[in-house]
């Protein structure tokens, strides 16, 4: 029963009122106060909208005065409405708790009661069931029946409470029951005065904001109004003042057109007179530029014909230009195909050419690995030959020894038995020998190596100027008698270094750059074979020769120092002896160091010519083609000449008595072989008549050797 | 759109000649009066009424273009199958046309505006609340969870229907009440499970149950309004599983305390749970404190439980969690019977706790003694902004007292007192002193809605 309460109120508390009126109620302002804009806007145009603006910020502050007391005066109204209608509640609710109170207390009441009736019931009934005990001890049948009587009563009685309890309770279950139709009848009058003071609050509330609204209007209205006064007000005082203004204006305007009235009248009579006094002029202008135009009408007339003319010919020459055109046009399209096709067989040229280029440097590289080739037989081959030679050689110096050996035999024979005489062996030097015959002179020495000769030279001279170069020394003074004897060694290398210092510049600046690291002497022996290269010289002879010429120069060249110099040029080994003595040597007056350049172009000069010639018969790099056999025909007519004339004299004297002699003999022998034939004949003769003196057989014989002859053929 | 044939000939040659010659259009006015090129449908509307009518087989909506797509909705008809139309129209336009022809009035303001929702939640509810347990199949709600899972986030169930062995039950069968009688004794009175229902529905929000049956007129039973152990088992359950509840309200349903405590233990710890209502149920003392264990084992911020059975002890519980706790901003303890006892409790744990803003001990029996400390309330608590006292015999000394509390405090907006028996000049002092801290907080929220 006690969830019949209504949950229409339940919900309608459900939600906070009070503390939700406050924004409800601004919301409301704010919303009104926006419809009331929008409308205002939408009845006015979009140009006053500024304005409008404008008006309502201005308008907001007196205004908002009014809106706070409207909503002031809404909250009041929502407040008193929303009690008003909460009071139903809260009287349902403290009629509630009453009735739960009254229910519980009516609840402890019944328990109570109940309580209280089952106790009683219990003894009644205790009572009952004791008596039943006595009952059955009852023997006498009236007893019984009036104990059982008393007991029925009894059961009656207690039936009759337990019923009379059944029927309280059923009697107060009809009144709760009725309670319960009351209160839903009682609860549904709530609700419906609920909902009646709601819809009233509703309406009432409708119309009041209806009314603030309009209050809130009036009073926007009311500003405005008064705002449209004061704007009107302003704003006619402002166009009182610009007609004042204008009006002004429009009067001083009058006054000045006055004054530039008479100016203008002025300027227009000065200005008449010019114009008179100009027009005028240009008249006579204009008649004399006529008469310049018919003169140029004429030349023009003139020029025109001419211009004519001159443009038929251009105009003719344009058209042989554009035949001529076209014609260069199709040339220049021959010419094209022609350029084209020159073009392709210029590629095919080139291609050929190409082609053919290869196959020559491959014919090129061919034929150097044959010409190598060659050269290597060739250089084989003239190794061969030069064996060949020699063997050849000594063999036929063997053969041409023996013959000698054989001929000074017979010539030993022929003297010593044909005339008696005592033989002497004449003297023969070249037997001993054999071997062909080596060439005299020994292979020169470049120059690199005698410039590095000479400047170990110096170096071993530098370091220990004692004993130990004397046979160095020795040696190449030897060497050096050959070539002139004037030239010492220790000058050569004096003029040597001069030379490296002065002709720096005949050696390559990269070659000097790699040198940069290399001890002195090497550099200077690097730097010597260099300039040697540039300038020609090859062998030691020419480096001999340029120092000798140096001398040479200097002896013309300085007068004043000629003895010395002369002592030091010619009697050059005994100086140079004697300097090694003292070890130090001043150079200073071998020859100046300025003139070295002069006299190294003298030199040059005059020493080219024969270095050319020299060239020219020095063709072959072999080596072993020019061996001369000069004295070979010398060797062999030495060897041919072992017999000398006059014994070939005595020879051929010899031979004509022995040939004499010898006939002689031949005729003598002849003479002995007849006579013995002679002899024999004779001899055999007598043995054949004896013979046929003594025998008769042939007589005997059958048959005669006629017929046998006969026979024997068939 | 009934046009013959024949003049839907001659729009083409119409259109030339309109160009060339008005007279000639004259000519075919002439021979048709009502004819008009504008009445001529074209080409894309007759494909689009196609579609329209062909809805059904082949839903074509999303390939249209915008303006077509409107076409199309309007004349969609709202007796489509909700398996075509819910996953796939999102135009509200339909879904009010499908509201309207339905149920006649609607609120679309209590569904966040959207028709759509309005359209389902209600769809589902009237399901639920014409489920029979054993009689319907449960097929029939799940059915509806893939169509309408995304659209739903209130369910309110205004009845649940108990199983009945009669294959029918309604209002008017009035020889069912012997019948039913019998069939209530039976061992299923279970309703609806909701477990299998609101796991399924992933933006649901909140959610209203009542245990009852509606309008049964002269049927009524007592074993129609049943709240049986399995069902509060099952619903224990189901809102456990469903971690997006905001809202959870549970009228009317006899919650006892150990359907309460049961409730309780299941929602303990619950993500979302802002806001619970148990009113009008059977909560006594001991459900009263599985409730304060509740307070702060979650992050309710709104407690309603009104008109039940709390007394002072279950009061004293609650007032215990009420002072540690932190979240709760609303609490509604209506009509219940705290007694002096529960009310100390309640204004002690208020001097201590900062964050409740709104209370509601209408209608509980407090006298004189409770009024002496909600006077110090008052005066300490500076958060609280409404307090209803209505329906307590305060007296005139308790009048007294809470209007020299009130004459101290500066935060209080609201306060009711009616029926409260104090006398008329501390009634108009608090009255006077609640309107001043109105004005107050009023211009304080103008100047700082200005501001903003």
């Amino acid at each position: 029963m006690s969830q019949t309460g209504n949950p229409r109120e339940d919900t309608e508390e459900a939600g906070p009122s009070v503390d939700s009126e406050n924004p409800e109620e601004r919301i409301a302002a704010r919303r009104l106060r926006i419809a009331a804009r929008s409308e205002a806007k939408k009845r006015q145009e979009l140009g006053d909208d500024s304005h409008e603006k404008k008006e309502i910020k201005e308008e907001a502050r007196k205004s908002q005065h009014q809106v706070e007391q409207s909503e002031k005066r809404m909250i009041k109204l929502q407040s008193d409405g929303t009690e008003l209608v909460t009071n139903i509640q809260v009287a349902a609710d403290s009629r509630e708790s009453q009735r739960q109170t009254e229910v519980e207390e009516a609840h402890r009441l019944r328990v109570e009661k109940l309580e209280n009736e089952a106790k009683s019931s219990l003894e009644k009934f205790e009572e009952i069931t004791r008596k039943w005990t006595v009952a059955k001890m009852k023997e006498i049948p009236q007893d019984l029946r009036d104990s059982l009587s008393s007991q029925q009563q009894l059961c009656a009685l207690l039936i009759e409470d337990k019923n009379k309890l059944i029927l309280e309770l059923q009697q107060e279950m009809k009144l709760s029951d009725d309670r319960y139709v009351k209160n839903l009848k009682k609860q549904a009058e709530d609700v419906d005065l609920m909902i009646e003071r709601m819809e009233d609050q509703v309406k009432f509330l409708m119309g009041s904001y209806r009314d603030e609204l309009d209050q809130i209007e009036n009073s926007f209205e009311h500003e405005r109004k008064i705002l449209l006064t004061g704007n009107r007000t302003k704003w006619e005082q402002y166009m009182k003042e610009r007609r004042d203004k204008e009006l002004e204006n429009v009067m001083q305007r009058m006054k000045r057109v006055d004054e530039y009235e008479v100016l203008l009248q002025q300027l227009r009579t000065e200005d008449a007179e010019e114009y008179n006094m100009i027009k005028i002029k240009l008249d006579t202008d204009v008649q004399i530029l006529e008469q310049q135009l018919q003169q140029m009408k004429a030349t023009y007339q003139l020029n025109q014909e001419k211009l004519e003319y001159n443009f038929q010919v251009l105009k003719k020459r344009d058209e042989e230009n554009t035949i001529t055109k076209s014609q260069q046009k199709r040339k220049i399209t021959r010419l094209q195909d022609v350029v084209n096709n020159l073009k392709i067989k210029c590629a095919n040229q080139e291609k050929q050419s190409r082609e053919e280029n290869q196959n020559l440097t491959d014919d090129y590289t061919r034929i150097m690995q044959q010409y190598k080739h060659m050269q290597k037989k060739m250089r084989h081959f003239a190794a061969i030959d030069a064996k060949k030679f020699e063997e050849v050689w000594l063999m036929n110096e063997e053969e041409v020894k023996a013959l000698v050996e054989k001929a000074l035999d017979t010539d030993r024979l022929v003297h010593e038995q044909q005339l008696g005489l005592a033989w002497q062996r004449p003297s023969l030097a070249f037997m001993e020998r054999c071997g062909p015959l080596q060439p005299q002179r020994q292979a020169q020495k470049t120059a690199h190596q005698a410039i590095s000769e000479l400047l170990q030279l110096g170096q071993t001279s530098g370091c220990s100027p004692g004993k130990g170069n004397s046979e160095v020394e020795r040696e190449r003074e030897g060497s050096e008698a050959e070539h002139s004897g004037t030239v010492s060694a220790k000058m050569v290398k004096k003029l040597l270094e001069l030379l490296c210092d002065e002709a720096g510049f005949l050696i390559e600046s990269k070659l000097l750059k790699l040198l940069s690291p290399l001890e002195k002497d090497e550099q200077s022996l690097m730097k010597l074979d260099s300039i040697f290269t540039a300038m020609g010289i090859e062998s030691e002879e020419d480096v001999y020769k340029l120092a000798d010429f140096f001398m040479k120069y200097r002896h013309t060249q300085g007068e004043q120092t000629q003895d010395a110099s002369a002592k030091w040029g010619v009697a050059s080994p005994q100086a140079e002896r004697g300097e090694f003595t003292s070890s130090c040597s001043p150079p200073s007056d071998l020859i100046h160091p300025n003139d070295v350049l002069v006299a190294l172009r003298a030199f040059t000069a005059h020493h080219c010519r024969p270095r050319e010639l020299a060239t020219s018969h020095q063709p072959s790099m072999l080596g072993l083609g020019g061996r001369d056999d000069t004295e070979d025909a010398a060797y062999w007519e030495a060897m041919g000449d072992v017999i000398p004339e006059a014994k070939l004299k005595i020879w051929g004297a010899l031979e004509t008595a022995l040939y004499k002699y010898h006939i002689v003999l031949t005729e003598r022998s002849k003479f002995i072989t007849d006579t013995q034939s002679l002899k024999q004949q004779n001899t055999e003769l007598r043995m054949l008549l004896h013979q046929y003196v003594n025998s008769r057989v042939n007589a005997e014989l059958e048959i005669p050797p006629n017929l046998v002859m006969q026979l024997a053929p068939e | 759109m009934s046009k013959s044939p024949g003049a839907g000939m001659y729009p083409p040659i119409a259109k030339l000649n309109l160009a060339a010659d008005p007279r000639k259009m004259r000519r075919i006015i002439a021979e048709d009066p009502e004819w008009s090129l504008t009445v001529v449908p074209l080409l894309s509307n007759l494909c689009l009424q196609h579609i329209v009518r062909n809805f059904e087989e082949k839903p074509i909506l999303e390939e249209l273009l915008p303006r077509h797509k409107d076409y199309v909705l309007e004349r969609l008809s709202p007796s489509l199958p909700l398996q075509v139309t819910a996953n796939l129209i999102s135009d509200d336009g339909y879904w009010k046309r499908c509201c309207k022809q339905r149920w006649g009035l609607c609120d679309v303001s209590s569904y966040g505006h959207s028709w759509k929702r309005m359209f389902f939640e209600r769809h589902l509810e009237n399901i639920i609340e014409l489920y029979i347990p054993d009689a319907t199949d449960p097929k029939t709600v799940l059915g509806m969870v893939p169509l309408c899972r995304n659209y739903v986030k209130r369910l309110d169930i205004s009845q649940l229907m108990p199983p009945i062995k009669e294959p029918q039950k309604s209002e008017d069968d009035d020889n069912s009440d012997s019948a039913s009688d019998m069939g209530m004794d039976g061992p299923s009175m279970d309703h609806f499970d909701f477990g299998i229902l609101l796991d399924k529905l992933s933006h649901l929000e909140e959610f209203h149950v009542v245990y009852r049956v509606k309008g049964c007129g002269m049927n009524f039973e007592w074993n129609l309004f049943e709240f049986t152990f399995r069902d509060c088992e099952s619903l224990a359950k189901a809102l456990k599983s469903c971690k997006t509840l905001r809202v959870l309200r549970i009228h009317q349903s006899k919650v006892d305390d150990e359907k309460c405590r049961q409730l309780v233990n299941n929602l303990l710890d619950h993500p979302s749970l802002k806001e619970l209502n148990l009113s009008h149920n059977l909560i006594g003392d001991r459900g009263a404190r599985a409730i304060g264990k509740l307070l702060n084992r979650s992050k309710l911020e709104s407690l309603t439980v009104y008109d039940n059975n709390i007394r002072g002890p279950g009061a004293q519980a609650i007032a215990y969690a009420l002072a540690k706790n932190s979240s709760l901003l609303s609490l509604n303890l209506r009509l219940n019977r705290l007694g002096d006892e529960g009310g100390q409790a309640i204004a002690q744990a208020l001097l201590k706790n900062r964050t409740l803003k709104w209370l509601h001990l209408g209608g509980n029996e407090m006298t004189e003694p409770t009024a002496t400390v909600l006077s110090q309330v008052l005066v300490q608590n500076n958060t609280l902004r409404s307090i209803n006292l209505s329906c307590n015999r305060l007296g005139m000394d308790g009048g007294k007292v809470l209007e020299e509390g009130m004459c101290h405090n500066s935060s209080m907006v609201e306060c009711d007192i009616r029926l409260t028996e104090v006398g008329q000049e501390s009634d108009y002092c608090i009255s006077q002193v609640v309107r001043n801290n109105q004005n107050q907080a009023h211009r304080k929220h103008n100047t700082e809605e200005n501001l903003a």
